[in-house]
């Protein structure tokens, strides 16, 4: 007992010493996601209630993202060190010459989608020509625009906004959805999978990787340590989400209850599952993380093809994770 | 099992009675749980549905005026042209006279109120101090994306909104219902739309209005939206956050995502749903309010909607276990009715087999078979008492034997009789009758014992049957019913064996203050009958033929202390006999002299001999005067003569008569004294011999019965001597 005793204690003040050292050194960083909080960031969540970044010798502030909100806006201003954002998002800024840089590719497959009820006669591409088809504005039109494009479609674009609403009173026969959020509130407003008919866009030659972590150039090149530890104890944050998803959902409701997002215990676990599908597709850690140049040059045709933006930003300039 | 062959009636009769009514209280009680269950399921089912559809209908009606209000403040619009003061006025009074809307907008299409406005959209809604008025749109509160604007402009239809948290609006959770209104041309012809009327309803207002709404139950009621998502519930964190179907994920139960469908499909229907933490098992009625496309839910809890169902099964089984207890109560009696007498009667009869017949069931009294079985026992016991009684008594008289043959023999006791050739004796106190008359009934009786009791003794002793008693005389035979070859030699020694006891007896009556008394004894062996004499009722085993008669008439030629045995018993055992005298008598219808041996003892195996007493006469120097009477047929003649006696003895005196007096008669000599007067003292006698001498008789009288008196006299007179 006693020796149990005395090594407690030393323990514990080696803890202290220790502890008090890390503060003294922590570098802090403000990382604010591009949406309200939910299952979608809880790999930053998880790294924060963790202390995988104090590990990592970073004081992170987690903001609470949302519309409101508008990232870059928030990284060029100095309110934000990091951010996520679209990739497709990103490479507009980049080439609009915000000097933004991917530090680390999160989400690699996309999760954008169209969903059409069956029940209006939508099973292939081409059944949606000449159907009401609500769509998001922006950069969420990039792929359906395209996808339209390439499968020669005639459909009455409908523009619509955050809710399901006009799907859900057959104002629409389709409407663009994220895989991880919407589909999910749709399966639980009573229709059955095999009620839909997704088109998911990664499958369709479409695949935007989306969530990607961004810095301006000037706190890469400043601290590139600091940046490559804040990828690494976000990626270590998705892990251990991924490994212990009852306790990274839980960590994820006090967040969205936090901030009254009206969300519920099964959506987030719907979208934790389907994190782990997007950001680890074929469970193959080696390449987690990070940015393929093929992806890169693929979103960036289509920005072309759109005139979203000029000339493409040369890939090394613009992504600076780990190769 | 239960039942062992060994277990006792009551046992058995308890758990047959008790398992068969078990049996039929269980079915019947079964089947009417199930029946009454189903009946009264069905009626809980029907007021659960009724009362679920009232609870939409309640609800419907609210909405329905809601959309009556939008609709007509829609088509005033449309119909007649508003300044922005009128239609502020017109939309205060919306507000105002509906409590159902919790706030009302006109919301304009881009520049369509105002050319130079792009967004108008005037807002009065309930705040928390009365009516407040907003302009909805702004940067923050861009209401052209907002679904209660977007969806019915899409649809270009009324629509009634999905609920949801109006930021920055009215800033609360509601529903709203959006109203489109077109411009008219003259005709009233459909143009451009204009605008989108709305009405808002607070969650909260519908909350209250559902839980106004009394439900007799201690479950509850929720209310989801098109799309299953929860509306009202008693768990606030529930509303607008959790659906039926996202509870159905959670649950990972497909019914409840299968009922969440049948609700939004607009059915109505009621479902066991099982355990619903903290209601318990409890059932679900839905029913469809269809204004708004919204489902109402209705928890029953089980235990309320069977509550009658329960109770009724309780007071059922509460009746069946008092039934049951009170017919284990009645089963245990009747049945202790049955064994415990059964067991006493057991008891008994292991008692009786012991020996023990004093067996008393009078404590069962019942008249049944048992009752029956007990009196019959007793009989039995009361009949094996008599047998033993019998066996008893009779052995005092009879040898174990004879009581045996004719106790367990079924042929003992056949009437009839055979013939054979046995030994009698008689025997007979001289002169017992004429002294009784003088003496105390209680002193006869105990003098009678005495003498009876120690001859029976002796008579048993040698195996003697004895025939009869009559008074003071005794008729015994030896030889039948069992065969005795030497009967006459057990005849004669027990006849001297019964004189020898006298001397005992007369030496007993002596200290007790009573007369002496003399037995005379008579042996006769002869063919007689012997067997069962009498009737069925009173039958007795006993001997007959006129050998018994000739013992008698020998018997009454005896003397006090003599044994006179006829000749044919004589001839048998000459032998062994020591005769003292040999008399020759004449007898009644016997022709010629019979001789008769007086007996002095028997030798061999039997061995008995009297003490014979030499005597001496004592010779009277003065003469006793006496009255002599003759006594014939135990009665005592009145004529008296004069006479005295010369000579005495303890047993014999010499009489001296002044007139004749036959040989063998039976005399009473009344002793007188100086004066003539008959004293206390008085002798029985008998004259053994007669002798004239000139005119008078002498007689030698044997005495049989002598008073005290009369003894102390003689006594003294030998003492004298």
């Amino acid at each position: 007992m006693r020796r149990i005793g005395t090594t407690l204690f030393l323990f514990a003040l080696l803890q202290a010493f220790s502890f008090g050292a890390w503060a003294q050194d922590l570098k802090k960083a403000v990382l604010l996601p591009q949406w309200v909080p939910q299952a979608q960031f809880a790999g930053y969540m998880v790294a924060v209630e963790k202390g995988f970044y104090r590990e990592a010798g970073l004081d992170v502030n987690l903001m609470r993202g949302g519309p409101e909100k508008p990232p870059f806006n928030y990284l060029e201003t100095g309110k934000a060190t990091f951010c996520t954002d679209w990739l497709s998002n990103a490479i507009q800024k980049r080439a609009a010459g915000l000097r933004v840089v991917n530090v680390g590719q999160i989400i690699q497959r996309s999760a954008l989608m169209l969903v059409a009820k069956k029940k209006s006669g939508i099973v292939r591409p081409e059944d949606l020509n000449g159907k009401k088809v609500g769509v998001w504005a922006g950069q969420f039109y990039l792929q359906p625009a395209s996808f339209f494009r390439k499968f020669g479609l005639n459909v009455n674009v409908i523009p619509c906004y955050s809710s399901m609403g006009l799907l859900l009173k057959s104002g629409v026969d389709a409407n663009t959805a994220m895989w991880y959020n919407e589909y999910h509130t749709l399966l639980n407003s009573g229709l059955d999978p095999d009620e839909l008919t997704c088109f998911f866009f990664a499958d369709l030659g479409l695949n935007f990787p989306e969530d990607g972590i961004y810095c301006m150039q000037e706190t890469l090149e400043s601290d590139p340590a600091m940046c490559a530890a804040f990828l690494n104890a976000s990626l270590k944050g998705w892990l251990y989400a991924f490994e212990h998803k009852d306790e990274a959902v839980q960590i994820v409701m006090k967040q969205a209850d936090a901030a009254n997002t009206g969300t519920n215990k099964v959506h987030q676990r719907w979208m934790l599952d389907r994190m782990q599908d997007l950001i680890l597709p074929g469970d193959n850690r080696a390449e987690m993380g990070k940015l393929k140049q093929g992806d890169y040059i693929s979103v960036g045709e289509v920005l072309l093809t759109q005139k979203l933006i000029g000339s493409l930003p040369p890939f090394d300039q613009f992504y600076r994770g780990p190769k | 099992m239960i039942l062992r062959p060994r277990s006792s009636i009551a046992f058995k009769m308890m758990i047959l009675v008790l398992g068969g009514t078990s049996v039929v209280f269980g079915v019947i009680l079964l089947y009417s749980y199930y029946s009454s269950r189903s009946f009264l399921l069905e009626e809980s089912e029907n007021n659960a549905r009724n009362l679920t559809q009232y609870v939409a209908r309640r609800i419907e009606q609210e909405f329905r005026s809601v959309a009556k209000a939008t609709e007509s403040l829609a088509s005033f619009l449309e119909t007649a042209k508003c300044d922005e003061e009128t239609l502020l006025t017109l939309l205060r009074r919306t507000v105002l006279r509906n409590k159902e809307i919790y706030g009302s907008a006109v919301a304009f299409q881009p520049y369509a109120f105002d050319k130079g406005t792009r967004a108008f959209a005037p807002y009065y809604f309930r705040g928390k101090e009365g009516l407040k008025f907003e302009q909805l749109g702004s940067d923050a509160y861009d209401y052209f994306t907002k679904d209660w604007y977007h969806i019915p402009v899409v649809l270009k239809g009324p629509v009634w909104i999905e609920p949801y948290f109006d930021e920055g609006g009215g800033d609360i959770m509601m529903t709203t219902f959006s109203f489109p209104f077109y411009e008219r041309d003259a005709n009233g012809k459909k143009g451009e739309l204009r605008g989108i009327v709305t009405a808002d309803v607070s969650l909260e207002w519908l909350a209250r209005l559902v839980s106004s709404i009394r439900i007799e139950t201690s479950g509850f009621c929720f209310i989801i939206s098109e799309t299953g998502s929860f509306v009202t519930h008693p768990q606030p964190k529930m509303i607008m956050r959790e659906s039926i179907f996202s509870l159905a994920e959670e649950l990972k139960d497909p019914r409840v995502r299968h009922l969440g469908r049948a609700m939004i499909r607009q059915n109505s229907g009621f479902v066991d749903i099982g355990s619903l933490p903290p209601v318990g098992e409890a059932f679900l009625a839905y029913a469809p309010i269809s204004a708004v496309r919204w489902s109402v839910g209705a928890i029953f809890p089980k235990s309320e909607l069977l509550a009658d169902v329960t109770a009724l099964h309780q007071q059922t089984v509460l009746m069946a276990l008092t039934g049951m207890g009170l017919l284990f109560l009645v089963s245990l009696l009747v049945a202790k009715s049955f064994s415990r007498p059964l067991r006493r009667i057991a008891q008994a009869t292991v008692q009786v087999a012991g020996g023990n017949l004093d067996i008393n069931l009078s404590d069962i009294r019942s008249r049944d078979e048992v009752g029956q079985l007990a009196q019959a026992f007793t009989r039995m016991t009361e009949g094996l008492k008599e047998r033993d009684f019998i066996r008893d008594t009779f052995g005092r008289y009879l040898t174990k034997e004879v009581v045996n043959r004719l106790l367990e023999s079924s042929d003992g006791l056949r009437l009839g009789g055979e013939k054979r050739e046995i030994s009698m004796i008689m025997s007979d106190l001289r002169g017992f009758t004429a002294l009784t008359a003088t003496m105390h009934p209680e002193q006869v009786i105990a003098f009678l014992n005495r003498y009876l009791g120690r001859m029976v003794d002796v008579l048993v002793d040698y195996r003697g049957i004895i025939d009869e008693i009559i008074g003071d005389g005794i008729l015994a035979f030896f030889g039948a019913p069992e065969t005795l070859e030497d009967h006459p030699a057990r005849a004669v020694a027990c006849a001297l064996k019964m004189q020898i006891e006298m001397d005992q007896i007369n030496a007993l009556n002596e200290q007790d203050g009573l007369p002496r008394l003399e037995m005379g004894v008579a042996v006769n062996t002869g063919a007689v009958v012997v067997g069962n004499i009498g009737s069925e009722k009173r039958t007795k085993y006993g001997a007959v033929g006129s050998e018994v008669n000739m013992t008698g008439r020998i018997q009454s030629f005896t003397v006090g202390g003599q044994v006179l045995i006829s000749e044919p018993t004589y001839n048998k055992l000459a032998d062994i006999l020591d005769i003292s005298d040999v008399l020759q008598v004449q007898m009644k219808g016997v022709p010629g002299a019979v001789k008769l041996y007086d007996v002095a003892g028997i030798r061999g195996q039997y061995d008995v001999h009297l003490k014979r007493q030499e005597e001496k006469r004592i010779l009277l120097s003065q003469k006793i005067n006496v009255a002599v009477q003759r006594v014939d047929e135990k009665t005592v003649a009145l004529t008296e003569a004069s006479a005295w006696i010369d000579e005495i003895s303890a047993s014999s005196a010499q009489v001296v008569l002044a007139y004749e007096i036959n040989q063998w008669q039976d005399v009473k000599l009344l002793l007188l004294d100086d004066q003539s007067r008959p004293s206390a003292g008085e002798i029985y006698g008998k004259v053994v011999s007669v002798t004239q001498v000139g005119s008078h008789y002498v007689a030698n009288v044997r005495f049989t019965s002598v008073s005290p008196e009369a003894y102390q006299m003689i006594h003294r007179l030998e003492q004298a001597t």
